[in-house]
């Protein structure tokens, strides 16, 4: 759905670029994480694909279409929701909603019906200028839902929403895929990452240091132990024991057998923590 | 793209009707048109008003009404109570077998002066027949100064369309809202042409109102809307590029004040300079327009007059592009 190889952008038009040397492949109906911390130069090249930004150097095709000649028949296919919320101040909910719907050559969905899928039932006639900036938020996205796109662009979906309405975004998200939807998820959360993408793709200082599945990543970088806190003769006692090693593997079955478990967890590494260990930096 | 063109000015014109500041430069040529009607009065209301009594003299009634306003009053006492009010008006009232003539003291001479002479060809039996004056007309049938503002206001009115574009590319860029049309199939081409539809329907029926109230019906209005159109392209130009350039309406209203200027200063070089100066207005496309304006608005414009000004005011328009393209396109980026 997305091919890119050899991308290079520099706002100043100079050698020194924003993104470097950027090559990755979406394939149809997955969800590709674009991760990094600010800066990395995630939204740049989200910016090229969509052709909000002009491609420079590099290649780029999206939804079968040539970023370098691009038509904007391919805006029928594509759909994105902005990290920045940009609806209109001065319209009703439903009346921005109405107005991007003209606007597209193909079949649209009801305002009313994305509306209420968004949790923003009710508030159709409030000028969207009126709204929290998590209500602009998700009339933002559900506008990137309303030409039903097969190719996705989310620029931190659920950035400043309460945890519910997270929650709520990531099952349109999920139910989207599962439709056929692809989805190029932007973000620098590694949780919401490590929940919806199949694959992730991490990006350092305009360069892509790695792509992956976050379960491929998890058993290369993750350490097979568990760390197992339990009682013994009234003390409290912790240990490490890895899941591989036949004579750790007994000692754990010994102690759960033996003695009162107070807590057990398997050491497998976070998206966050392997994010870390494969760039030297924070998500920050 | 006629479609799309087509809902982004309902958009506009729906958000302007709710907006108070482009709610008010729409009214705006109505309320010209109505200043210019109190404060221009008719060629044919250059004249004095006469305070006469009622039934007195019903012949020197009709004789006077030829040249002057005349108000009737049933006694002397009425008459000289309306004199003495603020306006001028001058009482010609009966004495024995003749007429004195009842002033406050302060009115114009010549309004004095114009109502003895009238007094006196009355009683003379002067008559309009006795004249021998021959008269070699400049044909021009509407009154100068009302002219001069009503061409003044529709240079005015075109640059207000532009203000109103300017208004309503501000709001895009206010609420970040271009990047999400230029994710849907509207060309960059369409969403300009769509934000400047409003910004010329308000210069040619602003124009139209302006005209039709300010009693200008005679004129040829296809060759008027010829010289609104061309002269809207620059007003529509600078205004798509103040948007553009401005992420505030104070800033952009102060940058399209400066349209003023060359606004006023063609308008003031063909109305006080004299020819050897006009050459030094040539570069100006209001200068050109106000020219073409004042053709149609005297009924003595030809065609190949108006559309060699068009010519001249669109060659310039397209200079000022050449200028500005640039800035409208990293604007829309």
């Amino acid at each position: 759905m997305i091919s890119v190889k050899n991308l290079y952008h520099s706002y100043n038009n100079d050698k020194n670029y924003q993104v470097k040397n950027v090559s990755f492949e979406v394939n149809e109906g997955e969800i590709f994480g674009f991760l990094g911390p600010s800066g990395a130069g995630k939204s740049t090249t989200q910016n090229i694909l969509t052709g909000l930004l002009r491609i420079q150097k590099g290649e780029a095709i999206v939804a079968g279409y040539n970023v370098r000649d691009m038509s904007k028949e391919m805006f029928n296919k594509i759909g994105m929701s902005f990290e920045q919320s940009n609806v209109y101040s001065k319209l009703t909910a439903k009346e921005n909603l109405d107005f991007y719907r003209k606007l597209f050559d193909v079949p649209t969905r009801d305002s009313i019906e994305l509306l209420k899928l968004v949790g923003l039932e009710g508030k159709e006639n409030i000028k969207a200028g009126n709204f929290s900036k998590g209500m602009k938020h998700r009339l933002t996205f559900a506008r990137s839902m309303i030409n039903n796109p097969k190719l996705w662009f989310l620029d931190e979906p659920t950035t400043g929403l309460d945890p519910s309405i997270a929650a709520n975004i990531k099952s349109i998200i999920k139910e989207k895929n599962r439709e056929g939807v692809t989805v190029f998820l932007t973000t620098h959360n590694m949780f919401i990452a490590d929940e919806l993408c199949d694959r992730v793709a991490f990006i350092v200082d305009g360069e892509i240091k790695l792509i992956d599945s976050p379960k491929n990543l998890k058993l290369q970088y993750g350490d097979k132990l568990v760390e197992v806190e339990y009682v013994k003769e009234g003390e409290i006692i912790t240990e490490k024991l890895s899941t591989v090693l036949e004579k750790d593997k007994k000692s754990l079955q010994n102690i759960i057998s033996r003695y009162e478990i107070r807590t057990m967890h398997t050491k497998e590494a976070t998206l966050e923590e392997i994010f870390i260990k494969v760039t030297g930096r924070g998500l920050i | 793209m006629l479609k799309r063109i087509w809902i982004i000015f309902l958009r506009d014109l729906k958000v302007n009707l709710k907006d108070f500041l482009s709610l008010y430069i729409i009214i705006v040529p109505i309320i010209i048109a109505i200043l210019i009607n109190i404060f221009t009065p008719s060629i044919n209301d250059t004249t004095i008003n006469l305070a006469l009594l009622k039934c007195e003299n019903q012949e020197m009634i009709d004789y006077l009404e030829q040249f002057a306003h005349i108000e009737l009053f049933d006694t002397v006492e009425e008459v000289k109570k309306r004199v003495e009010k603020r306006d001028n008006i001058i009482g010609i009232l009966p004495e024995a077998k003749k007429h004195y003539i009842m002033t406050q003291g302060n009115e114009p001479e010549v309004i004095v002066e114009y109502a003895k002479l009238l007094k006196t060809f009355y009683e003379l039996d002067i008559k309009m027949d006795d004249t021998n004056a021959e008269i070699i007309e400049f044909g021009r049938k509407v009154p100068p100064l009302k002219k001069t503002l009503v061409n003044l206001s529709i240079l005015f009115i075109s640059i207000l369309g532009g203000m109103l574009i300017t208004l309503n590319i501000i709001e895009e860029k206010m609420d970040n809202t271009i990047s999400a049309i230029n994710l849907t199939p509207t060309t960059r081409l369409t969403f300009l042409i769509g934000k400047s539809i409003l910004g010329i329907f308000f210069s040619v029926f602003g124009s139209i109102a302006l005209i039709f109230i300010t009693g200008f019906r005679e004129i040829n209005i296809l060759k008027l809307l010829l010289v609104i159109l061309i002269s809207s392209i620059l007003s529509i130009l600078l205004g798509i590029v103040q948007g553009l350039t401005n992420d505030d309406v104070m800033n952009a209203a102060g940058s399209v004040k400066l349209l003023f200027l060359p606004l006023i200063g063609g308008v003031l070089a063909i109305e006080m300079l004299g020819d050897k100066w006009q050459k030094f207005f040539y570069w100006d496309p209001f200068y050109w327009a106000y020219k073409g304006n004042d053709l149609v608005l005297s009924g003595t414009g030809t065609w190949s007059e108006l559309l060699i000004y068009a010519g001249i005011i669109f060659i310039l328009s397209v200079i000022v592009y050449v200028f500005i393209a640039k800035s409208i396109r990293k604007g829309l980026e």
